[in-house]
């Protein structure tokens, strides 16, 4: 089945005082560049990094990364 | 540029400045006795180590915090993806290395044909880390 996987982790930063992507970084022990690329949908987190995202801006995990099914998958 | 993109560069440009022109020599020059193609091997394997050692600790003397940090779980994936790949053209080339191996007479040949396999894996692998922080992944 074809998806992809979208993310709200640039909104949710911004909603907790636009918290920087090094500072999410380094709460959830990865670098900025990693932090980037997850919110431009380039590189999709471990599940225990996604966990740890969601447990930062204190929401399910489903608030932050949702999967998306293509219509004609 | 994150700090393992750069010794990435790093180590593609040293190998360039170093083995390209070596390998150059050694393919376009009349065969040569062992002591020369010694020196040759010498000169390339030792400036290309002082070129990733001043590069190491200029870029860790730029940036110390972000050389500090230990590899994630994206820094490990393209490590790993980088690696794999160059691991079969390393392979690839030793088992065509080995059958050029019984045709070939010159010792200096088959150490260069070699040593051309070895730096050609290098490349893919550095090459291979650029091309994914570059694309993010």
């Amino acid at each position: 089945m074809d998806g992809s996987l979208s993310n709200r982790v640039r909104t949710l930063r911004f909603l907790n005082g636009e918290m920087t992507q090094s500072e999410l970084g380094q709460r959830i022990g990865v670098t900025r560049q990693t932090i980037a690329a997850i919110e431009a949908g380039k590189y999709s987190p471990s599940l225990e990094a996604a966990f740890r995202i969601a447990q930062v801006f204190n929401v399910a995990l489903e608030d932050v990364f949702q999967w998306k099914t293509d219509a004609n998958g | 540029m994150p700090y393992r993109e750069k010794i990435a560069w790093l180590s593609l440009i040293a190998m360039a400045v170093t083995f390209g022109p070596y390998f150059v020599v050694v393919g376009t020059a009349e065969p040569m006795g062992m002591l020369p193609y010694l020196r040759l091997f010498g000169i390339a394997a030792l400036a290309q180590m002082l070129i990733l050692g001043f590069g190491h600790l200029y870029f860790r003397w730029m940036s110390p915090e972000e050389a500090r940090l230990p590899m994630d779980e994206r820094d490990r994936a393209i490590m790993f993806r980088s690696i794999t790949n160059a691991y079969y053209v390393l392979i690839v080339g030793m088992i065509l290395v080995g059958c050029v191996m019984p045709f070939n007479s010159s010792g200096w040949s088959i150490i260069n044909a070699a040593i051309f396999m070895i730096v050609a894996a290098e490349v893919v692998h550095y090459g291979l880390v650029v091309v994914c922080y570059r694309r993010h992944t």
